[in-house]
C-alpha cells in the first residue's frame, strides 16, 4: 500500500493518503478540499467549520469487521429533522473501502453496489421491494437531509452539496440498504447493523468525564 | 498496521466543553449538557423552560408562567449505573400519565447516555422498572399482537400517553404536554412498546427489572420503592411451568395405577378361616363370649381382612373381635357393627346400613392365631346365626385414593397460584378477565 | 423451581405408597395389645381388652 504525499496547494502543509485510491481530501489544516487530478492536487472549495457532533469515532480509529481490519480515513456529516449522522469512509486491510454509518449510536458498515434497475427519486417510495443477491429489501424510510460537511479521505468527489434525499432500506435480518440520491445517478450501498461492542474499536475519541 | 510512521493527528474539531458557560436565556441559571451532543433539548433546572440544545443560544421552545407539579426523579440527573456491563448516565427525567375511566396513572421515564452505546431509558411505575432501548429491527404488528425477533407478543394497552414534566436533556423535541399514541405488547419479562408522535412510530423493547438491581446497579442510598400489585411485563415469580406440573402428575397416576396392578397380583387374598356361628341369648347369659379354632396366616408382615355377615333385617349386632397371636401373645382388638334398617315413609322407601361388613387389619406377622368374639345383640333377637371370614394379605385401595389426592392438591396449588398471579396482571389491561363477582366491569 | 420440588414430593408419596402396601399398612384403626396369655385360649372370659380401661392383663375373673 502506497502512500502518496503531495503538497497543499493552498497552503504548503503535507498531504498524505492512506488509501491509495482516494480522490478527495481535505486539507487538516487550511481545511481546503483538494482533489487529485492525474498530476497533482487541486483546492476545489473550502468546509466550513464542522458541527460539534456526538460520534466516539475519529479520523485514525482502527476497528475490525469480521476478520478483517479496517481503519477510518474520512468522513461525510448529514443532519437532518432529527438530529445528525456521520458516514465514516474507512479502508479495509485488503485495500477496499467502506462506509461505517454512526446515527445516534447506531452504528452499520456498508459498501457501494452495482445492481441494474435503481429506482430514480421521484420513484421511489416507502413500501417498495427490492430483491438484490438473493435478499428482499423494503424501503422503510426516505430521509431528506442535509450535507454539513466533510473531514479526510474520500473516495469520490463529494463537497458544496446542499440537500439528499437518502432511502433506507430493511431486511428481516440486520441487512439493510441505502439508496443515495446525492448525485443524479442513484447509488446504492449494501450493508448491515453492527454492535459497537463487536467493532472493537480502538483510539476512538475522548469525553471528558468517561 | 502499516510499517510507515502514522502521519500527524489532525487538529481536534472545535470541541464543546461539558459547561460552556451556558446559561438559560429566561432565567439565567446554568445550564451544564452532558450528552455530547446527542441532546436535541434541554430542560433549564430553575424556570424548567424547554430549550434548544442545538442552539449555542439555546433558544426557548417551550416556558411556563408558573411551576405546576414537579416531580422529583428517584435516580438524580448526573448519576451513573452499570447495565449490561456498560455505565450509563442520567442525563433526563419525564413524569408521564395516561387517562384510564377517568383515573389517572403516572409513570417516571429516565434517559440514560453513554457516549459510545448511546441512550437508553429506564421506566419505573409503582416500583416496577424496566429497562428500555428502541428496537433496531422493526416488529410486525398483527392481529391482537405483535411479533419481533421472533416472540410472540400480547396486546396489553393501548393509551394516549401525556407528558407531564421534564427534566435535563433529550434525543427529541420534547415538550410539556405533548401527547403520544402508545401502545404496550407483553411477553413477559418482556414489553414492546410502539410509540406514535407526530405521525412517526418508534418501536421500543423493555425488560423487567426489580428495583434492587436498580438501587444496586447506581447505588442508591436507601430501599427502592415497593412494587405493588402485578405490573404488564412482570415475570412471574409462581408459574413454573404449570404444564410440566401436570406432566409430572398425569405421570404419577399411571405409576399409581401401575402400583395397584402389581400389588393386586401380588397379593395373596387367600381366605384362612370361615365359619357361621348361632348367637343363642339363652345360651350366651353367662358368657357370650367364645374362641375360634386356630388358623395360619403365613407370608410376612402383611393385612388380614375380616369379614363379618349377618342376617339383620331392622336389627344390630355388634362383634367384639381379638385376632390373638398364640405365640407372641399379640393381639389387635376391634369391633363390628353390623345393622340393616329398611322401611317405607312419605318420601318412599329407605335403607340403611348393610348386613355385611368388614375391615384390614394392618400390618399383622405371621403365625398361629385365633379368633376371640363376643357378640352383643340386638335385645328384641333371641337368636341369629353370623358369619365370620378371614383373609390373607388383601390390598388396601385406600391408600391409592389418599396418595392420589395428595399428588393432585400441590399441582392444583401451583396452577391455582399462577393463575390468580396472571389474573392480577390482565386486570390492569385493556383486556381484563371477567370478572367472577358482579363488581365493576371494565369496558373494552 | 416447583416443578422440581412437586418431582421430589411426587416420588416420595408413591414410595410411602409401595411401602405402605407392602407393609400391609390399612386404613381401619385397630387397637393392639400385647401379652395376651395363652389361657384366654382355655377362658375366652378372662380375656381383657382396652377398652375395659386396663392397660395391662390383670387375670382371673
Amino acid at each position: 500500500m502506497s502512500q502518496p504525499v503531495a503538497n497543499c496547494p493552498n497552503c504548503g502543509a503535507k498531504i498524505v493518503f492512506r488509501w491509495s485510491s482516494s480522490v478527495q481530501t481535505v486539507c487538516d489544516y487550511c481545511k481546503s478540499i483538494l482533489v487529485r487530478t492525474d498530476v497533482d492536487l487541486k483546492k476545489v472549495g473550502q468546509v466550513a467549520d464542522l458541527p460539534p457532533d456526538s460520534s466516539p469515532i475519529q479520523i485514525n480509529t482502527e476497528g475490525k469487521y469480521g476478520n478483517k481490519s479496517f481503519v477510518v480515513v474520512g468522513r461525510i456529516l448529514y443532519e437532518y429533522d432529527q438530529g445528525g449522522w456521520n458516514e465514516w469512509h474507512v479502508m479495509m486491510n485488503d485495500g477496499t473501502s467502506a462506509w461505517l454509518s454512526d446515527a445516534q449510536s447506531e452504528y452499520a458498515l456498508s459498501s457501494s453496489s452495482k445492481p441494474l434497475n435503481l429506482p430514480a427519486a421521484s420513484q421511489v417510495q416507502v413500501g417498495q421491494q427490492f430483491t438484490w443477491n438473493n435478499q428482499r429489501y423494503t424501503v422503510s424510510v426516505i430521509t431528506p437531509a442535509h450535507y454539513r460537511g466533510v473531514e479526510g479521505e474520500l473516495p469520490f468527489q463529494y463537497w458544496d452539496k446542499t440537500d439528499v434525499t437518502f432511502a433506507d432500506l430493511r431486511t428481516e435480518s440486520r441487512k439493510f440498504a441505502t439508496l443515495d440520491y446525492s448525485d443524479p445517478e442513484p447509488a446504492l450501498y449494501l450493508g448491515e447493523f453492527v454492535e459497537f461492542d463487536d467493532l472493537k474499536l480502538k483510539n476512538l475519541r475522548n469525553f471528558e468525564g468517561w | 498496521m502499516s510499517t510507515s510512521a502514522p502521519p500527524p493527528p489532525p487538529p481536534p474539531l472545535s470541541p464543546r466543553p461539558r459547561t460552556a458557560g451556558l446559561n438559560c436565556p429566561k432565567c439565567g441559571a446554568a445550564i451544564s449538557l452532558r450528552s455530547f451532543g446527542q441532546a436535541i433539548t434541554v430542560v433549564c433546572g430553575g424556570c424548567h423552560s424547554i430549550l434548544d440544545a442545538k442552539d449555542p443560544n439555546l433558544a426557548i421552545l417551550q416556558q411556563f408562567e408558573a411551576i405546576t407539579s414537579v416531580a422529583k426523579p428517584l435516580i438524580p440527573l448526573g448519576a451513573r449505573g452499570k447495565l449490561r456491563g456498560t455505565d450509563y448516565e442520567v442525563t433526563g427525567f419525564q413524569r408521564r400519565s395516561i387517562q384510564v375511566d377517568g383515573i389517572s396513572y403516572t409513570w417516571q421515564e429516565y434517559v440514560l447516555f453513554n457516549p459510545y452505546k448511546g441512550i437508553r431509558y429506564l421506566s419505573e411505575y409503582n416500583g416496577h422498572w424496566n429497562d428500555i432501548s428502541i428496537c433496531k429491527t422493526l416488529p410486525t404488528a398483527d392481529f391482537g399482537g405483535a411479533t419481533y425477533l421472533g416472540e410472540n407478543y400480547k396486546h396489553f394497552q393501548s393509551a394516549e400517553a401525556n407528558t407531564d414534566f421534564v427534566l435535563g436533556e433529550f434525543p427529541w423535541q420534547v415538550r410539556v404536554g405533548e401527547k403520544a399514541a402508545v401502545t404496550d405488547y407483553v411477553h413477559p419479562p418482556r414489553v414492546l412498546a410502539s410509540e406514535k408522535l407526530d405521525k412517526e412510530v418508534t418501536w421500543s423493547i423493555g425488560e423487567y427489572m426489580y428495583g434492587r438491581e436498580i438501587w444496586d446497579s447506581f447505588k442508591l442510598p436507601g430501599d427502592p420503592p415497593k412494587a405493588w400489585g402485578v405490573y404488564e411485563n412482570q415475570p412471574s415469580t409462581v408459574a413454573t411451568n404449570v404444564t410440566g406440573v401436570w406432566v409430572a402428575f398425569a405421570g404419577f397416576a399411571v405409576f399409581l395405577l401401575v402400583l395397584m396392578a402389581v400389588f393386586d397380583m401380588h397379593a395373596k387374598k387367600a381366605p384362612v378361616f370361615n365359619h357361621t356361628y348361632q348367637f343363642n341369648r339363652a345360651e350366651a347369659k353367662n358368657e357370650p363370649s367364645f374362641v375360634s379354632d386356630e388358623f395360619e396366616l403365613t407370608g410376612g408382615t402383611a393385612t388380614v381382612e375380616v369379614k363379618s355377615y349377618a342376617a339383620v333385617d331392622n336389627h344390630w349386632i355388634y362383634l367384639n373381635y381379638a385376632l390373638i397371636n398364640q405365640d407372641s401373645g399379640q393381639a389387635w382388638d376391634f369391633g363390628r357393627e353390623v345393622s340393616y334398617y329398611h322401611g317405607y315413609d312419605s318420601d318412599g322407601s329407605w335403607h340403611e346400613g348393610k348386613q355385611a361388613d368388614d375391615v384390614t387389619i394392618p400390618s399383622v406377622p405371621a403365625g398361629h392365631y385365633y379368633l376371640r368374639i363376643e357378640p352383643e345383640v340386638d335385645p328384641s333377637l333371641a337368636t341369629i346365626s353370623y358369619t365370620v371370614d378371614v383373609i390373607r394379605d388383601v390390598p388396601v385401595l385406600g391408600i391409592y385414593g389418599i396418595a392420589f389426592v395428595a399428588l393432585l392438591l400441590p399441582a392444583l396449588l401451583i396452577s391455582w397460584r399462577a393463575y390468580t398471579f396472571e389474573r392480577s396482571r390482565w386486570s390492569e389491561s385493556d383486556h381484563p378477565p371477567v370478572q367472577m363477582s358482579s363488581s365493576s366491569g371494565d369496558d373494552e | 423451581m416447583f416443578r422440581k420440588l412437586y418431582l421430589l414430593y411426587g416420588l416420595l408419596t408413591l414410595g410411602t405408597a409401595a411401602f405402605g402396601q407392602y407393609r400391609g399398612w390399612s386404613l381401619d384403626t385397630v387397637n393392639q395389645l400385647k401379652n395376651v396369655p395363652k389361657s384366654v385360649r382355655d377362658n375366652p372370659g378372662s380375656y381383657r381388652s382396652v377398652y375395659s380401661g386396663y392397660h395391662h392383663y390383670t387375670g382371673g375373673k
